[in-house]
């Protein structure tokens, strides 16, 4: 079985260097470029993008993640000793603003968030979830194949 | 209409039952992320460049009903009647399905997209939809469309998670 073709490549340059500044600056204040790759992982999972998982889980093991961490994360809630608390926090914070259309962001998943993270530190976890959910459906609304990324190369 | 949302809200306090308190938005998320805001505001205004400003508020309050963001809502419901938009086409726009002949072809083709791509969840964006997008936009138009769809869920999710209060919002406002 061949993959599926592309069904545009057409990006908007102002709309990719948008998006670029956007993914920078959410990770440059969250401060934290392994949990960061993680809830990028997460978001790519839910929304299925293949694009961004390849990228993703390429750009995690060439961080040094490890293979545990990044098989498991999909289990991530029945895996009590691979993750942080933190990063718990951030997963389930993760999972429900990807999930929006199930209804709101409910309280107890809020507060578990702002226990581990300061104002900044959440605002930009929240954008670096808005962005990530971004970039899925750019990838996956124009099909674009996933294996085109190599790690240190373009980075969204 | 010379009201602002908070003036009718007020008059009908006076007259019948007392609405619920607004509750206070959890975090001021562009204070504390402000260059993460201001590339927020030039992706905004890069992927709507092209895309025909009726479609593109469709668009928006679509896809702001489907994540269920209050402010998003309240924006641009409101901006797309100061645009000349009609109420009943923004009433009947989450039955639209049901009530195509008040939509063109192509505002349906794009409401259609903007669903599916809103709704990654439930698994992908099915190629009839991309079919029906294409038979109506142009190559670039719907990358640009796409963008404008991507744009306005990332709102959403801004709006939502800090549950940023609707009803202040003035058309124009961020102009």
């Amino acid at each position: 079985m061949t993959a599926a073709a592309p069904r545009t490549q057409l990006l908007d340059r102002g709309v990719e260097q948008a998006m670029s500044a956007l993914s920078a600056a959410a990770k440059k204040g969250l401060g934290d470029p392994a949990l960061a790759e993680l809830v990028m992982i997460r978001a790519s999972q839910i929304n299925h993008c293949a694009f961004c998982l390849d990228m993703h889980l390429k750009a995690a093991r060439r961080t040094g993640e490890s293979e545990d961490r990044i098989q498991l994360l999909g289990a991530w809630e029945e895996t009590e000793d691979l993750y942080t608390e933190r990063e718990r926090a951030a997963l389930a914070l993760t999972e429900a603003v990807t999930v929006l259309t199930d209804g709101f962001v409910p309280d107890e998943v809020y507060e578990r968030a702002a226990k581990h993270f300061d104002e900044a530190g959440l605002a930009h976890l929240i954008g670096l979830i808005s962005v990530i959910n971004g970039w899925n459906r750019l990838m996956v609304g124009r099909r674009v194949p996933p294996g085109g990324y190599r790690p240190g190369g373009h980075q969204p | 209409m010379t009201t602002t949302a908070n003036n009718d809200r007020k008059t009908s306090t006076e007259n019948s039952p007392e609405y619920a308190p607004e509750r206070s938005p959890r975090l001021a998320w562009a204070k504390h992320a402000p260059e993460v805001y201001k590339a927020m505001v030039r992706l905004d205004a890069a992927a709507r460049e092209g895309v025909d400003p009726k479609v593109l508020e469709l668009v928006k309050i679509r896809a702001s009903q489907i994540n269920h963001c209050a402010l998003c809502l309240d924006m641009h419901t409101k901006d797309a009647l100061a645009a000349g938009e009609s109420v009943e086409r923004i009433i009947q726009l989450s039955a639209w399905e049901e009530s195509r002949h008040f939509y063109t072809e192509k505002e349906l083709a794009a409401i259609e997209l903007t669903e599916a791509v809103t709704v990654l969840t439930d698994g992908f964006v099915p190629d009839e939809v991309y079919e029906h997008a294409a038979r109506h936009f142009d190559e670039a138009e719907l990358a640009q469309l796409i963008a404008a769809i991507t744009v306005i869920n990332a709102w959403n999710r801004f709006g939502v998670t800090c549950r940023m209060a609707p009803g202040h919002y003035t058309p124009g406002q961020y102009k």
